[in-house]
């Protein structure tokens, strides 16, 4: 036992030390405010006003109720905030295309000549019964811009058609609003507070966790092992240690470093959108309001099932890793043994994404007691509707049979597998190990 | 036999279609230098890995200490140095040596203690914080070295514990092997490089394709092995000289280095009688001296005709 913590102590210290790891703790949380901030930092920094000239062809009012609802259109909330265009309205009954013609040699021009529109709005009586409005500019490829103008010309637009026929269109508009489904979770009997969105994010988010860190955590300990055998370290420590002791030892101290890396980095997450706000303003941006998604709360006893299956599936998979590293003598041919392992995890992966949208179907209760697939899929299920305690039980029953075969194979193969030089082992050899050793 | 540290009882090991170890005994008895000599590819290092529990026998049993328990479960008591040198490159070097201490079986303060101990006596506690991969090949092996003595083994097993040293280093590893001796351990090396096992080991072994030639202490050995042996050296006329050497009714035998040979005399054989005949042929002698037959002489004789009976077909694994 004593020995087995100081195989985990040195994995662990040795590669919390490394410069890889401090620079990808460290860039990840940077990485998170970076992607929390910048872009509302930026949209809080573009005030400018685009000036656009409503090139007015029609016969009655519509034109200059165009016109106005532009000019009254703000960026923000409140009567305080800018405005978004600055309006030139430009009556050209008649002479439309001249008109237009002339307008586009002031458009689109370089900022500097002060001169000129960003873009030219064509309105015509026509328009009304096409809903067809031309817009003619040097944003057009800017999203924001686009739906701004279509979402303040289009209720004008409805209005006036309504007044036409001889409808109010206040009426109309309050009998036409569509309808919401708002969704909220029900865990154990109670309201969780959380909408059907946030949950998704939530089962996706654990999936990607454990993803990730397999993939990288993974081949980091086939890697190590490779190193071991390469530099013949593995002469010294098979002398005092036993292969078991060895494996374990390398597998446990990984996921300590996976833990402790993804626990900063989750945190990191946490805190940049949590204060996303007051940074935002100790930057001397607008606040912009709440994301569109809030981030989920995760109760404790999914935390917990999401910690059990995270360390089931990373033993499982870890010694899968390492068995494969034992069978190989250079990075490279461990790369080529290792792909029957990364399907497993990437088909663990995909199976989140093609169950979620029936996460109490066949197929999801078949496949929460497939070992591999498992640590992927349970906790995704927890997250959404919480299982029985019964079928819970017996998924983590069935996963730690899984993993002792695993641990138990895969401790075969490492023990004789790590003395081997030479080239890699083929399948069939490997095969005579397991039976042999 | 009882009181040996190790007994190694009719040991074979195969690897895929060849034999490196073949029903092989030895008893390694307690204190003293032991020599496993043989050529390369002789299965030292095998049975050093088996007697070590890295691998294990097809056929036979090996006990260390007496004790029935396997020799990784006595880490704690041996001391091994294996032939394949490796260590973490990127560890610094106190950290490595405390960490295979306790790997060992020591706790970590005493393991941390006593590697600094050593790394003090060898003339690396300057570079104890300092990575494995900035020290130059010299000092990476005293630190292996350091890994198979600081926790006070009973039994040192090296295997080729001096190859790849230069003069100096190896000047200092022998002294702490001869020391480790004198304190009462027991010490059991492997090597081909005779005048080293000649001047150290008490107690010799020579293998040669798996199999066991010869066993017993050296001078023993020398006795055994008999015949009157002379030490010659001359600075003229070497192809005078060569022409009475090969001459079978005075010499058997003759191991020569050129300017110098060692000699084996035929029966009956008379140094007197090679003296005056080299005096003769004015071969200017700057030595003559009957001396006992050297553990190289022996080896040629004993690997050189086991060789020679032997098929050659058989393939060389280290």
């Amino acid at each position: 036992m004593h020995k087995i913590w100081a195989v985990i102590r040195r994995e662990f210290i040795e590669k919390v030390r490394t410069r890889a790891f401090i620079l990808a703790t460290i860039l990840g949380p940077v990485f998170f405010g970076v992607l929390a901030i910048v872009p509302g930092y930026l949209m809080s920094r573009d005030t400018g006003i685009k000036r656009v000239a409503v090139v007015d062809a029609t016969t009655t009012e519509f034109g200059n109720r165009v016109a106005a609802a532009l000019t009254a259109a703000r960026r923000g909330r409140g009567a305080a905030a800018p405005p978004r265009f600055e309006v030139t309205h430009v009556a050209a009954a008649g002479r439309e295309v001249a008109v237009r013609d002339s307008l586009v040699k002031q458009t689109g021009l370089s900022e500097k000549q002060a001169a000129g529109f960003e873009g030219l709005l064509l309105v015509s009586d026509s328009s009304l019964v096409t809903g067809r409005v031309h817009y003619l500019g040097n944003n057009v490829g800017s999203f924001d811009d686009m739906r701004e103008i279509e979402s303040v010309v289009r209720p004008v637009i409805v209005s006036e058609r309504l007044e036409r026929i001889g409808v109010n269109p206040g009426e109309a508009m309050k009998s036409m609003q569509g309808i919401d489904l708002v969704t909220a979770k029900v865990a154990d009997g109670r309201l969780t507070g959380e909408s059907g969105a946030a949950t998704f994010l939530l089962a996706y988010a654990m999936g990607i966790i454990l993803y990730i860190a397999l993939l990288i955590y993974g081949q980091q300990i086939m890697g190590a092992i490779v190193e071991e055998k390469t530099s013949r370290i593995v002469e010294v420590l098979a002398s005092s240690l036993t292969p078991f002791q060895m494996m374990l030892g390398k597998v446990i101290g990984v996921g300590a470093v996976a833990l402790l890396q993804i626990g900063i980095w989750t945190g990191a997450a946490t805190l940049f959108s949590t204060y996303k706000d007051q940074i935002l303003t100790a930057l001397g941006a607008t606040a912009t309001g709440p994301l569109p998604l809030s981030l989920p709360s995760m109760q404790p006893d999914l935390f917990l099932v999401f910690l059990i299956f995270f360390a089931l599936g990373f033993l499982f998979f870890a010694a899968l890793y390492a068995a494969v590293g034992a069978m190989c003598n250079t990075i490279q041919d461990a790369g080529q043994a290792q792909m029957p392992v990364m399907m497993m995890v990437i088909a663990g992966f995909f199976s989140i994404f093609a169950l979620i949208r029936d996460p109490n179907g066949t197929a999801a209760r078949v496949l929460s007691y497939v070992p591999p697939l498992a640590p992927f899929v349970v906790p995704m299920r927890y997250s959404i509707s919480p299982l029985s305690a019964v079928s819970l039980s017996a998924a983590i029953l069935t996963t730690v049979l899984g993993v002792l075969v695993v641990v138990w194979l895969a401790g075969r193969i490492y023990r004789v597998g790590i003395l081997m030089y030479g080239k890699k082992a083929s399948f069939g050899e490997v095969f005579r190990w397991i039976r042999a050793a | 036999m009882n009181g040996s540290v190790i007994q190694v009882e009719r040991v074979t090991k195969r690897f895929s279609g060849h034999t490196a170890v073949e029903g092989l005994s030895l008893a390694v008895p307690k204190g003293g230098i032991f020599g496993l000599l043989g050529p390369n590819g002789a299965g030292k290092s095998t049975t050093i890995r088996m007697i070590m529990n890295i691998i294990s026998p097809d056929e036979g049993r090996i006990s260390v200490f007496d004790s029935g328990a396997a020799s990784r479960d006595l880490s704690e008591r041996i001391g091994f140095l294996p032939e394949e040198r490796g260590l973490y490159k990127k560890m610094r070097v106190l950290d490595h040596l405390t960490f295979l201490g306790e790997a060992k079986g020591i706790t970590r303060a005493s393991a941390k203690t006593r590697a600094g101990k050593w790394l003090e006596r060898l003339g690396l506690a300057d570079w104890a914080q300092k990575k494995v991969e900035d020290l130059s090949k010299g000092m990476q092996q005293k630190v292996q070295f350091i890994s198979a003595l600081q926790h006070d083994p009973e039994l040192l097993i090296l295997d080729e514990p001096f190859s790849g040293l230069d003069p100096v280093n190896s000047q200092v590893m022998k002294d702490v092997v001869v020391e480790a001796a004198r304190e009462g351990r027991t010490v059991l090396f492997s090597t081909h490089i005779m005048e080293q096992a000649e001047k150290m080991c008490d107690h010799i072994v020579i293998i040669a394709r798996g199999r066991k030639l010869v066993d017993g202490p050296l001078a023993q050995i020398k006795r055994e092995f008999g015949g009157r042996h002379v030490a010659l050296t001359f600075t003229r006329n070497s192809d005078r000289a060569n022409r009475v050497l090969s001459d079978r009714s005075l010499v058997a035998s003759s191991d020569d280095y050129g300017a110098s040979a060692e000699v084996q005399l035929a029966a009956g054989g008379d140094p007197d009688r090679l003296l005056k005949t080299l005096v003769q042929e004015d071969v200017g002698l700057s030595r003559f001296e009957v001396v006992e037959p050297s553990l190289q002489a022996i080896f040629i004789a004993k690997v050189g005709a086991d060789a020679a009976n032997a098929p050659a077909n058989e393939v060389h694994h280290a």
